[in-house]
């Protein structure tokens, strides 16, 4: 063993997009943005707040000086930790810079329906029959619905797939709602699943997405979500959809400024509220394709932009919400598996930490939990990079080469034994030889992953047994109350006709 | 304008760090001192018995400065002209080029769907086809020439249906170091003569060692022939982990960077200042299928690394991406080779083959090439990394739209989006349009796109009297060789 001194190592890759002068300008890009332009926030109480801090507010436009965005980045955690509601520490979150964690995303209307493989509304029983799916997938690292259902009471979506989800995964869940009121009752769920509010403080056991419009404009829901959030130190994501051409510049550099700075809004109320409480911030960040006049999913632009803006977020010290896995094909198909190992490879080596659209098809209009399953085997693929290469005494072998000798070979070696293990194992990249493929029954890509997923959803049982008993009465007594509210809201409104 | 700005004008990307690098080639230097390599090659065995190298039989052990001396020697930048003219390919650091691989032995046969051997035809439509789209730079056979009269000199005719249907550089295998002489002798005559060869070649040629660090005679003799006539050359080890190679990605390393030292002593001994590449395909040993893997994320790790090396050593490097395990061109290969396709890409290797393999090597496949067309477009798109001048931060523009306006209509989004990438095949219609259209599947798209470029394109044809001349050095071989 030769030891040496003054060694350093590049324990994984190093990729990079913007040099620190880069980062620099679109940091200080936002904070002219956030000075001089300001952003539109349609909530008294938000603005109250940011004038009680420093800020100039005129109408429902806020402008923030440089003193009161640093004041909300000084306070914002560098570590956060989420938690599997049944203590698996395996499967706990560390938000933390460059870790990253892969996950379905929130909302499409339209599901690819696993046994006809047709596009349909998205359906209650979806909810759980992704997260168990995801629950089951090992690179899935928490889980969003890949949509919004459409056959339950009008405004409970968000209420009802949390209290399915989160009963069938313990992958920790990534939830959105309408309103203050769905966040309110789900959180009461996972104060039932995390056996009280103290022990969800501590252990916080969801995380929630809400979303700035582009350019520059939080919504009264949106923020007010945002402050119930920071209220209750719920971890949550404050991040944009920004369409390159459509609502922010088409220069890249212009819509990571735009993207930054209407996010950064959530930032500063959230720090404001309750100092150190974990806001994440990113979104999906892509281009209008002038031909055909979509928001493109499958664009490398996406994942330029999106790596990129990582760099971007990291810089200003907050975790980044980023984006993969998803394409602009109707259905899996080549083009949704080439889309998504570039965008999936791309953020792995960003070091994003919520890596949300892993299954979205049709440009983010439709679930495809098949397209999941092959993401999900991508980012297994894209980890064994993520990992890098070892180089020390035993690695470089230099004794086993020499054991060996030119012309020799390495099969029965012990170090071959030992070491072939750590070689990554697909479950549904076909190594065949030709031979044995045709014998299979000449099986494509998609056939094994129709295979996987049907026996995933078929055979896998997930946890909804290890759900507490007193936990499964409170969700079933908030969904009745739930209930109770629309009701009451749909009646005070015929009223008020 | 501010003073001391650094910018990345593109991605950056690195898997070692210097020191590694360090590491890895103090450990190669010692096996070629402790291990050393076998040669069967009495010319290459002579000239390590009159240097300072210890031969015993056919094992040569090398001592460090011979190898520190050797890498001296070695050029940093190669430029190839295509028989188009153009000084295309310029190989130099961090310059990437796209090519094909070659040699496989079947292809499926787009009219039966079957697989067979691979011919004359199917290397000739490869050669269009990769002359055709513009993000191949360079051409390897992708097939073999299976219906040569004599596989002694299948390599004349396969340059011959390689150069009827391409214009653009190329790498050549070759049978031995006869067969690379005529193919040299073929590209000095497209040339101009060997002198403007030299400054001009044609084509690089492709060698390869026996992992572990055994070199036999027909590979020898070509390397020494390419030293002498300054024919530019790659000797690129192919180790599969576990098997011909450490299991390990560093131990493969360790052995494939001795394997390639060896060779840079050997050419060095033969004839200082030769050109000639490092390479690799490194790669694992699917342990349950007994598979050499090219679509294994190892590949692209390991390649990357290895790039990095060669980086660090001031060698030319001959990469591997757009390659995959998949038996036809489906969502596994699309996976697959995006992914390699995007490390090697990151990596700035300079020469990246393979591109468009399927069935780990085995297989030929058109539309695999014509795939790999818009998936090298989305990568080099992604490496172009992000514009940060004031007219791309557009903070101004920022500032008159405002919170709540749009961009659509704005001077600045009508000069801009052309900065980005246009698709060639990828869909991005409306459900609505794409269902009246057909409901096309990329697989559909490609074969379309395979077949229109296969009935219509023709490239710039060769010069008669240049073509008579070309098929009498193929002539000869066949004589020779009857």
């Amino acid at each position: 063993m030769i030891q040496r001194t003054n060694y350093t190592i590049q324990e994984s890759p190093h990729f990079e997009i913007l040099s620190e002068d880069q980062k620099e300008r679109i940091f200080n890009g936002m904070m002219r943005t956030l000075q001089y332009t300001g952003a539109n926030v349609h909530h008294e109480g938000a603005r109250e707040l940011f004038k009680k801090a420093g800020c100039k507010t005129d109408g429902v436009r806020v402008y923030f000086p440089p003193e009161v965005i640093l004041q909300a980045l000084s306070t914002v955690p560098p570590v956060t930790e989420i938690f599997p509601w049944d203590g698996d520490e395996s499967k706990k979150i560390t938000v933390e810079k460059k870790r990253s964690y892969f996950g379905p995303g929130p909302t499409p209307p339209n599901f690819i329906d696993t046994d006809t493989l047709e596009r349909r509304p998205y359906l209650r029983k979806d909810a759980s029959l992704v997260a168990r799916v995801c629950d089951a997938l090992p690179n899935m690292g928490y889980v969003q619905s890949l949509g919004s259902i459409s056959d339950v009471t009008n405004g409970l979506a968000d209420v009802y797939e949390f209290a399915d989800m989160i009963r069938n995964t313990t992958t920790p869940i990534m939830s959105w709602s309408f309103e203050r009121d769905g966040v309110y009752d789900q959180h009461r769920m996972a104060i039932a699943m995390a056996g009280g509010e103290e022990e969800f403080k501590q252990r916080p056991n969801f995380i929630f997405y809400g979303e700035p419009i582009s350019p520059l404009v939080s919504d009264y829901h949106a923020i007010d979500k945002c402050m119930y959030c920071a209220e209750h130190r719920i971890p949550q994501v404050y991040s944009p959809c920004a369409i390159g051409g459509g609502t922010v510049p088409a220069t890249h550099a212009g819509q990571l400024v735009v993207a930054l700075s209407e996010s950064m809004v959530g930032v500063i109320a959230a720090q404001l509220i309750s100092p150190g409480t974990c806001v994440i911030i990113g979104g999906v960040q892509s281009i209008l394709d002038m031909q055909y006049s979509i928001y493109s999913y499958g664009a490398p632009e996406l994942s330029l932009l999106s790596a990129a803006h990582t760099e971007a977020v990291h810089y200003c010290g907050l975790p980044m919400y980023s984006t993969s896995g998803c394409t602009d094909t109707k259905k899996m198909d080549v083009q949704s598996a080439m889309e998504a190992s570039l965008s999936i490879n791309a953020a792995m080596m960003s070091g994003a930490n919520f890596v949300h659209d892993n299954g979205y098809t049709e440009s983010g209009l439709t679930g495809d939990v098949f397209q999941t399953v092959l993401d999900d085997e991508i980012i297994g693929m894209a980890r064994v990079v993520e990992r890098g290469v070892e180089v020390n005494d035993e690695t470089m072998a230099v004794e086993e080469i020499n054991n060996v000798g030119p012309g020799g070979h390495y099969l029965y070696e012990d170090h071959t034994m030992k070491w072939f293990r750590e070689h990554w194992r697909p479950s549904l990249m076909d190594r065949n030889a030709y031979e044995a493929w045709v014998e299979q029954g000449e099986k494509t890509m998609k056939d094994r992953v129709l295979e996987k997923t049907r026996d995933l959803i078929n055979n896998y049982e997930g946890p909804r047994d290890k759900v507490p008993g007193k936990a499964n009465e409170e969700i079933e007594k908030i969904l009745k109350e739930s209930e109770e509210r629309i009701k009451k809201a749909s009646g005070n409104k015929a009223q008020n006709k | 304008m501010r003073m001391n700005q650094q910018i990345n004008k593109s991605t950056r990307f690195r898997v070692l760090s210097e020191d590694q690098i360090e590491q890895i080639f103090y450990s190669a230097l010692e096996v070629l001192e402790r291990t050393g390599g076998d040669i069967f090659h009495d010319e290459a065995l002579e000239l390590f018995k009159n240097s300072n190298a210890i031969v015993k039989g056919n094992r040569v052990r090398i001592p460090t400065f011979m190898v520190e001396e050797a890498l001296n020697f070695y050029p940093r930048k190669i430029t190839l002209k295509g028989r188009n003219g153009k000084r295309s390919l310029h190989l130099q650091k961090d310059t990437v080029a796209f090519g094909t691989g070659s040699d496989l032995p079947f292809t499926y046969d787009r009219e039966t769907g079957e697989r067979r051997r691979t011919t004359w035809n199917d290397v000739n439509n490869a050669a269009r086809l990769v002359d055709a789209l513009s993000n191949y730079d360079f051409f390897m056979s992708h097939g073999i020439v299976g219906d040569a009269p004599n596989p002694q000199t299948y390599d004349r005719h396969q340059f011959m249906a390689m150069l009827e249907g391409c214009t653009k550089p190329m790498v050549l295998t070759s049978v031995d170091g006869e067969g690379l002489e005529d193919l040299w002798k073929m590209s000095c005559l497209i040339q101009g003569g060997e002198e403007e060869f030299r400054l001009n070649p044609l084509f690089v040629a492709y060698i390869e060692p026996i992992s572990p660090l055994k070199n036999d005679r027909t590979a020898v003799e070509k390397l020494l022939l390419a030293a002498e006539k300054k024919i530019p050359a790659m000797y690129t080890p192919c180790p599969s982990s576990g098997a011909t190679a450490p299991a390990t990605i560093a131990g493969m390393l360790v052995q494939s960077l001795a394997e390639t030292l060896l060779a840079t002593v050997l050419c060095h001994l033969k004839n200082p200042g030769m050109p000639l590449i490092m390479g690799g395909v490194t790669t694992l040993l699917d342990m349950k299928m007994s598979t050499y893997s090219y679509g294994a994320p190892e590949l692209s790790l390991a390649s990357a690394a290895n790039t990095d090396i060669s980086k660090w050593l001031n060698l030319l490097m001959f990469s591997t991406g757009g390659c995959t395990d998949a038996k036809i061109v489906d969502e596994q290969a699309a996976a697959e080779q995006m992914m390699n396709l995007f490390y090697s890409y990151l990596s700035g290797a300079n020469l990246i083959h393979d591109v468009g393999y399927i069935d780990h090597g085995t297989n030929a496949s058109l539309e695999s090439l014509v795939l790999n067309q818009e998936m090298m477009g989305m990568v080099k798109q992604f490496g172009k990394g992000i514009n940060t001048d004031d007219e791309h931060l557009a903070l101004d523009l920022i500032e008159k739209q405002g919170p709540g306006g749009e961009y659509v209509t704005t001077d600045h989004t009508f000069d801009h989006w052309k900065e980005w990438y246009r698709p060639e095949l990828q869909d991005r219609s409306d459900y609505e349009t794409w269902k009246k259209n057909g409901s096309k599947t990329m697989t559909d798209r490609v074969n379309e796109r395979t077949q229109h470029l296969l009935d219509n394109y023709q490239p710039e044809p060769i010069d008669e009297k240049l073509k008579e001349e070309l098929k009498k050095i193929v002539d000869d071989a066949d004589k020779r060789h009857s």
